[in-house]
């Protein structure tokens, strides 16, 4: 077989063969899978194991092998795998986090809702960033739909609810500063165009950013609020429902399938599955991005 | 098709004959590679990797690679075949025969592409038919690797005509086959057809090659032929395509090509084709290594 799982054991990390990796770890990551729906790449294992040793290190455990067994005990279990799961997903939000996913959105998805919705006569398009965090994935939003305000988008109202759970983090978005590391894969272009700089280390994203953005407090278990966020275009949730258990994270779906217009998208972290939970989505792949769609009244799919 | 391509595409196809011939073992490897694992013939296949003496050098070279991290680089045939595989120095040699029978210089598309794309549908074909009892990995590996033989034809037979439609397909973001028919009024599977004819391969393969972007048209090997359709479909959209953004959105559940192979395989509800497109991430990057590899040498040879 010209590549398989098996054999990656003792790939070479630019030409230099690395160590081969204890299998337990690779039991973690089909564990961490099962649970959570974040699947690690073969090539990002060494993340895992990192995260991994971290959290033996700070519980004295020696071996990959008794960590399994915490992993897996039922007193520990729960709490163990959150720990691992903050480990995991530490660090990994920043500004333009995907740009297979803003491909998919600008080059595929928005000309087709566009078109879609093009005979009504408020053109309003809703996002909703649920789990927000700092607001990285919102600004994202923000700027690459105001790219499109002279074309696609003329003429269009566009609003984007931004929703956390906690309250810190909510009034970090609406600051709307950032240094390098959140900017890392921010070009010059967008930093130019849309951010001002703050000090010598920050930029801070300029007002008519920040005027699409609707930063709020809510949480997604909260059934009588979720109620209320209806009539959704697309819907990002990006590295939250993997901390939810099983009938939660199945609650919390059929809320973003029900609160979504028809024909409209739901798309999750980059490398997180939705596991089976909701068999109404359909899964669709665009280039580089995997999303869920809920079928359009006239696809007669539903 | 119109009668007169069909004429047109044979005379054609007839004349490639003009440009340099198969190497002499690349239809008895055709023979060798259509058995089930199991029953292939290493002896066999060191002696055809020893019949020519460049695809041997390419098998070492590929074989001493740091890809495969060995301390000590092989220094016989044999030892290569055993560190690649049997699989791996298969598909070198086809890949070799291919690009030793079809001049660098006269390619259309970039070789390199053309390979990651062929190397990538075969491996996902085999993964796939793993799924799916009944249905050979070998055979499923065969039909990935040589279903876009037609444009290997069109860059041979039909340079003018392709250039245009290959433009057209970047410009447009469109599917290539869809640009074929728009510029040229045929497309590969025609002239990989006529091309496969000629060589007579197997009937399964024709109908593969025929009919891979729409198996319900296949009148044999309908599930082989969907497969391969599938296949080709995930690889276009997980950087395995032919080179340029394509603006597409595929759902591979509620396509055609899945209903088929539902109807005789239940066990395909249960892929969770979210892994397994990340396992086919995994694999990019050995693919792309293989190919550079491969084609580095090939390149030197015309």
């Amino acid at each position: 077989m010209i590549a398989s799982t098996q054999i990656a054991s003792a790939k070479p990390v630019h030409g230099k063969v690395s160590e081969p990796v204890d299998p337990v770890f690779r039991q973690v990551r089909d564990l961490v899978y099962k649970v959570s729906g974040i699947f690690q790449l073969e090539e990002k294992l060494y993340l895992l194991v990192d995260g991994c040793e971290r959290r033996m290190k700070q519980l004295a455990v020696r071996s990959p092998r008794e960590y399994w067994d915490l992993l897996t005990a039922h007193s520990s279990r729960d709490a163990e795998l959150r720990q691992l799961l903050n480990e995991l997903t530490i660090g990994e939000t920043c500004l333009f986090r995907s740009q297979p996913q803003i491909d998919a959105l600008r080059k595929v998805i928005l000309p087709e809702i566009v078109a879609e919705k093009s005979k009504q006569i408020i053109k309003r398009l809703r996002i909703w960033s649920a789990g927000c965090s700092t607001g990285e994935e919102s600004y994202t939003l923000a700027m690459n739909m105001l790219e499109e305000s002279n074309g696609l988008l003329k003429g269009w109202t566009v609003e984007i609810l931004a929703t956390d759970l906690n309250d810190r983090s909510v009034e970090t978005a609406k600051a709307g500063i950032y240094g390098d590391y959140a900017l890392r894969s921010t070009t010059d272009y967008f930093k130019r165009k849309y951010f001002s700089p703050l000090d010598e280390k920050k930029l801070q994203v300029r007002p008519e950013v920040k005027k699409l953005v609707t930063f709020s407090r809510l949480n997604l278990q909260d059934d009588s609020k979720m109620l209320f966020m209806k009539g959704m275009d697309l819907v990002f949730c990006c590295n939250v429902l993997i901390y939810f258990d099983g009938p939660s994270k199945s609650k919390v779906i059929d809320h973003f399938f029900n609160n979504l217009n028809f024909g409209g998208y739901f798309f999750l972290g980059t490398s997180e599955s939705l596991m089976k939970l909701n068999d109404k989505f359909h899964l669709v792949h665009f280039p580089g991005a995997i999303g869920y769609w809920k079928p359009s009244l006239k696809s007669g799919k539903l | 098709m119109i009668a007169s391509n069909e004429a047109k595409i044979r005379e054609r196809v007839q004349q490639i004959e003009t440009t340099p011939s198969i190497p002499g073992v690349f239809l008895p490897l055709l023979e060798l590679l259509s058995v089930p694992a199991e029953d292939a013939r290493v002896d066999e296949v060191v002696r055809l990797v020893s019949y020519d003496n460049t695809i041997a050098a390419q098998c070492l070279r590929v074989a001493s690679s740091p890809l495969f991290g060995l301390a000590q680089a092989p220094k016989s045939i044999a030892g290569a075949v055993i560190t690649l595989g049997l699989r791996r120095v298969e598909t070198i040699l086809l890949t070799c025969c291919m690009g030793q029978a079809f001049p660098a210089k006269k390619w259309v598309l970039d070789t390199g592409i053309f390979w990651r794309h062929s190397l990538g549908c075969a491996m996902v074909c085999r993964k796939f038919s793993e799924k799916l009892p009944s249905i050979d990995g070998e055979q499923a590996y065969m039909a990935g690797l040589l279903h876009d033989l037609g444009f290997v034809v069109n860059c041979m037979a039909f340079p003018k005509e392709f250039a245009p439609a290959l433009e057209l397909a970047c410009r447009e973001q469109i599917p290539l086959d869809q640009a074929e028919q728009a510029s040229m009024g045929f497309t590969h599977c025609e002239t990989g057809r006529a091309l496969a004819e000629k060589w007579h391969l197997a009937k399964d393969m024709i109908e593969v090659i025929a009919h891979h972007h729409a198996p319900e048209e296949s009148s044999a090997a309908q599930p082989l032929v969907a497969l391969v359709h599938l296949s080709d479909l995930l690889c276009r959209v997980r950087s395995l395509g032919y080179g340029y953004y394509e603006r597409q959105r595929v759902d591979l559940v509620h396509d055609p090509a899945w209903g088929i192979l539902l109807k005789q395989y239940r066990e395909l509800e249960g892929v969770d084709l979210v892994r397994f497109t990340f396992e086919l991430d995994e694999a990019v990057g050995e693919i792309c290594e293989m190919v550079s590899m491969v084609f580095g040498a090939a390149a030197v040879r015309t």
